[in-house]
């Protein structure tokens, strides 16, 4: 199936009143349609009411969060906020913000490039080129970390941005190439080779032809880096200790405040961390999950 | 890793502030000792040796200080710097306070190019024995035998737990500074106006807890997340009952040491506080803040913890509520007195071999074992140090003066264990016993052949090495 | 098409094969040279002690207790994610219209995808955090309370050796399921419709379509789905590191490897054992991989 050729998702449905197939609709009736509402309600609670809670403890004290859990706070702690900003979380989310976004744009640009090459053009190596990048998916970053401690010190790229994003971008590689490597093979081949006949290079191929061809494939894996490259943690309170990142310093506040027993503040900078997200989720969420749509499927 | 995951963590990580000690009017009662000024002597290389400059420090040479700015924060050695500084004029301090104390030094220990001194605690910190058994640690004798900066000899001016506690092979490489008191925890208002008297002895503690339980209140909480704490508890129980000599037999991993006459009573008796329900529901499954915030809404009388246990609870513990520290009662035929507790050291000051300036980071810590330094440390932070009476005459809060008097009528009898810093693997084993025996999931017996299985372990491992003590 | 081809080829390849070998390849390549040495991690010197490293981890129960949790995980994990994300997806499309294959069926359809996959975008420690609160073990914890009310008994949670490891892979699960149903969701709209009206004009029930139809029309995505989730069970280290007692406690039932590597590696100051315990997952994992591209490469089904 080639999957750029149809409209996109949210387009295709609920037309037709008059379609004979209606005939066939009533077995699972009203009675299966509530049951599925309370199934899905169910799950729908248990992750509205964690984040709901989560919330609420963001302006409640620490005795307030462990003394009454379910209660409401007496008085509304919005200081917490700001104690949460004020340990940092404004900075580590600008780090963030800036290193997510490098990272996403280098991988999406070089991982495509590999993908399309091993994916449309025979050549010896291809496959063990192949084999290196879909094997690295498994790499347990663990094995590596110390080692490449040295590899980024030696560098000189420790604790910066384009360190991160160098780093962030070999390890996402994998994953994108093995992702876009199967969407090219989905695209008709038919079309680049016109273009070719055309007198197009290989590289203005690719760049104008068969780049906007993948966009619903790179909106696809670019959202799944964003999201991986933005909750990496492990990476950067290795190689980034003076430069700390969103996760990581979620993860900073959570050892810090074992010294300074503030949950509220805890709670708001996780309110902090997770709102953003959210909201830009929830803007864009239509487009994500299109975007997975037609990206994953083969 | 960066996230707060080692297993004992809890505690290295907050060893932090005895509380207490109330640092208002502190000031006034620090010691006036002038410290060295000026020592001259030739910039090149090392400095001249002096009675001021006992270590021949070279006026010029740059200092590099890494402090783990932790439940301490940094602030004292940024002080200690000062006098410093003011010894050394032309010395460059470079100075900074962290967290994660592995992960910035590790490279340049690999590098060969460490800094001069660190505090190398919480629970990032580097393996402490590991650098000790490579030699990467300068040895402190020099540092003890020096005269004080208050005179006599800097040995004679620090608690014996001081130098103890930084032996390795019988060398002194670590200086612990802060002064850590263990012990059962209650709310001396809450026993007022219940009447309930401190228990001394085993039959004694086991009525109260009945007693405390008819009264709806949960006779002890722990912070189950962490096992290291109810292990206190535990170990104070054996140590007690058949004397230093139960801690030395486990620190030298002696044979069958966890299957002693004294830990196998410690466990049953653990055992039985947990089996007649005396233990706050789900408590095994509380972290430190958890548990200690019921302890401090009164859902629990008695918690194991350090003597930085009011500090950290500050913001938490009703105004109200009077922390105060209690020995552990005596099991029958304990050897050591119902005062005696355990003593410990912490925030491990060390001064690699390879530094630049090995002479000056001798020479800062002995800038900080001064009792200047020292009390300005305690009014910093309103924790004690080794140092001897350097903060005499300061106001105490009820928990401080506990803890004072703890310390004092332990005396010699105060007791260490150090196994968990010597055979760092060997510690999330022993920890992961106590937890099972405290949940009621293991039996004494039980609890001691799985104890004793991880130290045999140990001992049989190749690359340990082995340390005796006693 | 030959002109110009290699020069292409390469050209597009350098960059990222150069960033890939420095990053990644090399750090890798090292550590298979530590776990071959008595490296501390914090000292220069080192020697050579060929496989002894190796030999230990045999003996290790810590280590050993590490993999079956892990193999556990990545049996379970992925079995029941998919299933409650095919599960839901089938709801999504149980009471909706017919003619567009369902996927659009269910009132309110948009929002629960929505919410549902909201998990996903927020980072571990995150949810590790909320999750560990939740599951406090005490009877006025949130969810003892709830349990309170419906009149069960309390449960200690991850303070209990026996389903601490399930609370973890229910965190997993949980964090996980949205993203699969709105990938199988997707799946389903792509599917075209004329499949699904001769399936009812055949007389098809739902449930009969669902499960003879969708499902296996699905199966590429299945496995593909398989796939990542392996992965994430393989690194359960930042949900365990905040969660768990210990962590990896009580009682090692939520050790994992990747805990242990770090324990080893930095905590203990045994670099190369570490070292070693990573080269065992390395090849591990590497099997897994395998068998997994082999699978995921079977022809593709036309439709």
């Amino acid at each position: 199936m080639a999957v750029t050729t149809g409209p996109p998702t949210g387009t295709t449905v609920d037309d037709g009143p008059d379609r004979p197939v209606r005939a066939a609709r009533g077995s699972a009736g009203g009675g299966a349609n509530l049951a599925s509402h309370l199934v899905l309600a169910l799950w729908t609670a248990t992750v509205v009411l964690p984040f709901g809670w989560a919330l609420i403890a963001s302006t409640k004290t620490t005795r307030e969060i462990f003394g009454d859990p379910w209660g409401l706070p007496e008085t509304a702690r919005w200081g917490n906020y700001a104690n949460a900003w004020d340990k940092g979380v404004g900075e580590y989310l600008l780090n963030s913000v800036v290193v997510v976004t490098g990272g996403v744009l280098l991988t999406m640009l070089l991982g495509s490039m590999v993908a399309y090459v091993l994916a449309r053009y025979e050549f010896p190596g291809n496959r063990l080129v192949y084999y290196l990048f879909a094997a690295g998916m498994m790499f347990p970053v663990f094995l590596a970390i110390v080692p490449l401690f040295y590899v980024v010190q030696n560098l000189g790229m420790l604790s910066t941005y384009r360190g991160l994003i160098l780093v962030y971008t070999a390890y996402s590689l994998p994953f994108t190439v093995f992702f876009m490597h199967a969407f090219f093979r989905t695209l008709p081949r038919s079309i680049a080779e016109a273009a070719v006949l055309d007198g197009c290079s290989h590289t203005s191929t690719f760049f104008r032809v068969m780049l906007p061809m993948a966009k619903p494939g790179l909106l696809s894996i670019g959202v799944f880096n964003v999201l991986g490259q933005f909750n990496q943690f492990v990476l950067p309170s290795f190689l980034s200790a003076q430069k700390p990142v969103l996760a990581q310093g979620i993860a900073t506040l959570l050892a810090s405040q074992r010294y300074e027993n503030d949950w509220g503040a805890m709670f708001a900078a996780l309110a902090i961390a997770m709102l953003p997200v959210v909201i830009v989720y929830v803007v864009f969420y239509r487009q994500i999950q299109s975007g997975l749509t037609s990206g994953t499927l083969k | 890793m960066s996230l707060p995951n080692e297993h004992s963590r809890r505690v290295f990580m907050q060893r932090a502030v005895l509380a207490s000690v109330l640092a208002a009017g502190g000031a006034g009662t620090l010691s006036a000792c002038a410290s060295g000024g000026s020592s001259g002597g030739a910039s090149t290389g090392e400095g001249e040796v002096s009675a001021d400059n006992p270590f021949g420090v070279a006026p010029d040479a740059p200092l590099d200080v890494v402090i783990f700015k932790g439940g301490y924060g940094d602030d004292y050695a940024k002080f200690h710097e000062e006098l410093y500084k003011k010894q050394f004029a032309d010395a460059e301090i470079t100075h900074a306070g962290i967290t994660d104390i592995r992960q910035q030094l590790q490279p340049r220990f690999n590098g060969g190019n460490p800094p001069d001194v660190i505090d190398n605690s919480g629970a990032e910190k580097l393996p402490i024995s590991t650098l000790a058994d490579t030699g990467q640690l300068s040895d402190l004798t020099a540092l003890f035998d020096a005269e004080s900066i208050d005179g006599g000899s800097v040995r004679d001016g620090v608690l014996p737990v001081a130098i103890e506690a930084g032996l390795y092979d019988d060398k002194p490489l670590v200086l612990n500074y802060a002064l850590e008191c263990y012990g059962m925890w209650y709310d001396q208002a809450l026993f007022d106006s219940k009447g309930w008297a401190l228990p001394e002895t085993w039959a004694d503690f086991m009525a109260l807890c009945e007693e405390i339980k008819g009264a709806g209140i949960a006779p002890m909480a722990h912070q189950g997340k962490y096992p290291y704490y109810i292990q206190q508890f535990l170990m104070d129980l054996a140590v007690k009952h058949g004397g230093q000599e139960v801690a030395f037999a486990i620190d030298s991993l002696e044979p069958d040491a966890w299957k002693s006459e004294s830990m196998v009573a410690a466990a049953e008796a653990l055992a039985e506080v947990k089996g007649k329900g005396y233990m706050l529901d789900g408590t095994e499954g509380l972290d430190h803040i958890q548990s200690q915030t019921a302890w401090n809404e009164g859902k629990a009388a008695f918690i194991p913890c350090g003597s930085w246990l009011e500090n950290e609870q500050k913001s938490v513990a009703p105004a109200e509520f009077v922390t105060t520290v209690a020995p552990t009662p005596l099991l029958d035929g304990a050897k050591l007195p119902y005062g005696s507790t355990r003593i410990s050291a912490a925030e491990a000051f060390i001064v690699p071999s390879k530094a630049k300036n090995v002479a000056g980071g001798m020479e800062f810590l002995r800038i900080m074992l001064s009792k200047e330094g020292a009390a300005k440390f305690t009014e910093l932070t309103a924790a004690p140090t080794v140092v001897k009476d350097a903060v005499g005459g300061l106001d105490l809060t009820p928990a401080a003066a506990s803890v004072q008097a703890l310390v004092e009528s332990g005396g010699d009898d105060n007791w260490n264990y150090y196994y968990d810093v010597w055979y760092t693997p060997m510690d999330p084993k022993i920890q992961s016993a106590v937890a099972e025996l405290a949940a009621g999931r293991l039996d004494a017996t039980g609890f001691c052949d799985a104890a004793q299985k991880a130290a045999d372990e140990a001992a049989a491992d190749p690359t340990t090495n082995k340390r005796t003590r006693g | 098409m030959q002109h110009g081809r290699y020069r292409f080829v390469v050209g597009f390849l350098v960059v990222p094969l150069a960033l890939y070998g420095v990053f990644v390849i090399s750090p890798f390549v090292q550590a298979f040279y530590y776990s071959l040495t008595n490296w501390t991690g914090v000292s220069p010197e080192f020697e050579f002690v060929g496989l002894e490293n190796f030999r230990r981890l045999a003996d290790d129960s810590v280590f050993l207790r590490a993999i079956r949790n892990n193999v556990l995980l990545l049996v379970v994990v992925p079995v029941v994610t998919i299933a409650l994300a095919l599960l839901y997806a089938f709801l999504l499309n149980v009471g909706g219209r017919v003619g567009a294959a369902g996927v659009r069926g269910v009132r309110g359809s948009d929002f629960y995808k929505l919410v549902f996959f909201m998990p996903q975008v927020l980072s571990v420690p995150v949810i590790a955090v909320i999750w560990s609160v939740i599951m406090s073990p005490t009877s006025d914890g949130l969810l003892n309370s709830v349990l309170g009310v419906l009149g069960l008994e309390p449960s200690r949670f991850l303070a209990n050796p026996d389903i601490a490891l399930w609370c973890v892979v229910w965190v997993m699960v949980w964090g996980s399921v949205g993203f699969y149903l709105v990938l199988f969701n997707a799946a389903m709209t792509s599917i075209p419709r004329d499949v699904f009206e001769a399936a009812l004009i055949d007389g098809a029930g739902r449930v009969a379509t669902f499960t003879r139809i969708t499902i296996p029309l699905l199966w590429d995505t299945i496995q593909t789905s398989w796939v990542y989730l392996a992965i994430l069970a393989l690194d359960a280290y930042a949900l365990v590191a905040v969660m768990t007692a210990g962590p990896g406690g009580p009682d090692n039932s939520t050790q994992v490897i990747a805990l242990q590597i770090a324990s080893n590696g930095f905590q203990f100051g045994q670099a190369g054992y570490a070292s070693a315990m990573g080269v065992v997952l390395f090849f591990a994992t590497l099997v897994i991989a395998a068998i997994m591209l082999r699978i995921t490469r079977r022809e593709q089904i036309e439709y």
